[in-house]
């Protein structure tokens, strides 16, 4: 369960990313890459630049922030690549690889802890063949942790993508699962 | 004529099954279907309400199919003879499951707005002094004097002063902030502008964590409703509030790292003093407090502080909400004057445990909070028998575990907890927590030694007292007093 806190790595390749799936250039093709992010962080431009904010556009339009955009960002916002590198690696819902088609997050709190989220964790680890803060292969999941959803009077708790399910047991896990294509 | 039926439209609520509910009826022309807040009696949701003669009818834990019974009438029980709601003393809370979060003229009808209103006649000397009598301490855990901060705020000279409320709720086992926000938005709104007029603020800021997107955009839209109607206003000059959300950080819920995580950077802990108070958010002088906090003032303002000092106990004036979860029977809200016991509240609100469970440990004050086990529980809640116990009020979680936890598991989650979310800006926290970690892994793996306990007993002593911020100087707590009730666990893992 140990959380990713070194720097800006990027993962295996072969992640399916959000945005290359159909004949649009890839997120990282410098020249294109450059402008999307030109774009977006326009939008949310303040004076002093808000790097975190930023960050947070940026992976809301793409899915999530490679490290090979740090140069880009940092020059586009004024800042060093140091100060974008490390914004970057500090809060942990800042990706630097594509997740998967849908997020799941079992969350750890004390509540959902004493209300069984261990089993929980352990049955959707073994069903989706993924550690936390994998993607299974193929890519329809990525599994993660979350330190507390405050459903803690309706725990254990399990949040796909936006989706928040309460007084979740093992045995519901793979039909909630069966809508999430 | 289509039958009123009042349904939740709270996160938990939704998740117990008020949207299914919500869904299967939202075409029946027999129905109209009205989104309130949550009563927070979390056991009974989805709970379904229609009024009757002498106030709401409540039908517990429904589903779809339980229609017809709620349209004859039959089966449902008077709200007012819920044991678990008619034994609170609600205030900051007694809005919930009554209003609809964003009907501001509701919120006005029952109240809301008058202690603006007393404010808008009050300097802002006098709205300090009446937070002075009222002794009200911050609800977010550090229980400072409210009336102190504020003065140092408003005497504090700066270009600009902001007040910031921290919607950064990451004590696992707490859940009260995000009621507010998503059930009675209006009031945290008018707690901040009252501090505004009485520090001179000119713009708030609500930094909301990312787990809680409900509340965001509930709030957010009632800000553009009090927008509106006129309200961000202070002295003819707009007082923008403005929603920044968070990125996952439990740090960040520490003033000072959510100022730098809303200033966009690294949310690292500040070495204090300087205070916000004196110098926050952007250099300004700022005024950070909880949710909690914010919404408890207009009622001091509207009733006087004398009224608030009334209640609770010598240094713990007024009430506490306490959110109960983990294995008691009922978990849910409660705001109760500081006082009862924690064996009291147990019993009387959580209703003992749930079934098939036996009581083993209780944990107050989220993930940094101390463990009691059955010998404890005659503790009275408030902030000085517990400050005397050395333990900490916190938040006001409460998390009962049962039978079957695995303390040294349980001890080598909260510290694995703390090592992934230290900040890493002082030594103690960033490899204390690490160091303390291993051994509690090693302990579990069997292959720890008495030297391993006493390690960790030294190793929590100096975090407790080197720590920059409450984050490593309480992280030690829960698993010192793990060991210290539950010595026989850790021992029969060790090696021998």
């Amino acid at each position: 369960m140990k959380r990713e806190t070194t720097g800006c790595q990027i993962r295996d390749a072969n992640d399916e990313r959000r945005q290359t799936s159909d004949d649009r250039p890839n997120a990282s093709d410098g020249l294109y890459m450059h402008e999307q992010v030109k774009d977006i962080l326009d939008r949310v431009r303040s004076e002093p630049p808000n790097i975190l904010q930023s960050l947070l556009a940026l992976q809301e339009q793409l899915g999530h922030v490679a490290a090979d955009m740090v140069p880009v960002i940092a020059k586009s916002l004024g800042v060093t690549t140091a100060e974008v590198a490390g914004v970057l690696s500090y809060y942990p819902d800042l990706r630097f690889s594509a997740p998967g088609r849908h997020i799941i997050r079992v969350c750890m709190g004390e509540s959902c802890y004493a209300n069984g989220c261990g089993r929980v964790l352990r049955h959707l680890q073994e069903r989706l063949r993924a550690d936390v803060h994998e993607t299974m292969p193929g890519g329809r999941f990525t599994l993660d942790t979350m330190s507390c959803a405050g459903n803690c009077a309706v725990s254990p708790t399990v949040i796909v993508d936006r989706d928040l399910y309460g007084r979740v047991l093992p045995s519901q896990l793979d039909r909630m699962l069966e809508g999430y294509k | 004529m289509a039958i009123r039926l009042y349904l939740s439209d709270d996160t938990s609520a939704r998740a117990a099954g008020a949207a299914a509910l919500a869904d299967a009826w939202s075409d029946r022309p027999d129905v109209q279907i009205i989104r309130t807040s949550s009563r927070g009696a979390f056991y009974l949701e989805p709970m379904v309400e229609r009024d009757g003669p002498d106030g709401r009818i409540a039908w517990f834990n429904v589903s779809p199919q339980d229609l017809p019974a709620i349209l004859s009438g039959t089966g449902g029980t008077p709200v007012q003879t819920i044991p678990f709601l008619a034994q609170q003393t609600r205030y900051t809370f007694a809005n919930f499951g009554e209003t609809e979060p964003l009907a501001l003229d509701e919120y006005q009808a029952r109240g809301g707005l008058s202690g603006l209103e007393a404010a808008f006649r009050l300097t802002p000397d006098a709205i300090i002094d009446e937070l002075r009598v009222s002794q009200l301490r911050g609800r977010g855990g550090a229980a400072f004097p409210v009336w102190n901060k504020w003065k140092v705020a408003q005497q504090a000279k700066g270009a600009q002063k902001y007040v910031v409320a921290n919607a950064d709720e990451g004590d696992a086992g707490t859940y009260c902030d995000r009621m507010i926000l998503e059930g009675d938005p209006f009031r945290l709104l008018e707690g901040m502008l009252i501090c505004a007029r009485a520090i001179g603020a000119g713009r708030g800021y609500v930094y909301c964590r990312q787990e809680y997107p409900a509340a965001a955009a509930r709030l957010r839209a009632a800000i553009h409703k009090a927008d509106e109607a006129e309200l961000l206003e202070l002295n003819g000059e707009p007082f923008p509030i403005e929603v920044v959300e968070g990125a996952g950080s439990y740090v960040c819920g520490e003033e000072t790292a959510l100022l730098e995580s809303l200033e966009g950077k690294r949310g690292v802990v500040r070495a204090r003093p300087p205070y916000p108070a004196q110098s926050g958010l952007y250099g300004c002088p700022t005024i950070v407090s909880n949710v909690l906090t914010f919404a408890t003032i207009p009622q001091i303002l509207s009733r006087g502080g004398s009224w608030h000092a009334s209640l609770g106990t010598e240094h713990s004036r007024g009430t506490m909400v306490l959110q109960l979860g983990g294995r008691v029977k009922h978990p849910g809200l409660v705001e109760v004057p500081f006082g009862l016991s924690l064996h009291q509240v147990l019993e009387q609100f959580g209703g003992g445990m749930a079934p098939g469970s036996r009581f083993k440990a209780v944990q107050v004050g989220g993930p940094l909070g101390s463990l009691f086990p059955t010998t404890g529980l005659d503790m009275p809640i408030c902030y000085d028998a517990f400050a005397k116990a050395g333990a900490v009020l916190g938040h006001g979680g409460i998390v009962v575990y049962d039978h079957e936890t695995d303390m040294v598991d349980l001890a080598r989650h909260f510290m694995a907890f703390t090592a992934d979310e230290s900040c890493g800006k002082c030594t103690p926290c960033r490899i204390g927590s690490v160091r303390g970690r291993e051994i509690l892994e090693r302990i579990q793996a069997g292959s720890g030694t008495m030297d391993d306990l006493r390690l960790l007993d030294d190793l929590g002593e100096t975090m407790k007292l080197a720590s920059l911020c409450a984050l490593g100087g309480r992280a030690p707590y829960p698993v010192l007093t793990a060991i210290e009730h539950f010595p026989a666990e850790f021992r029969s893992k060790l090696r021998a």
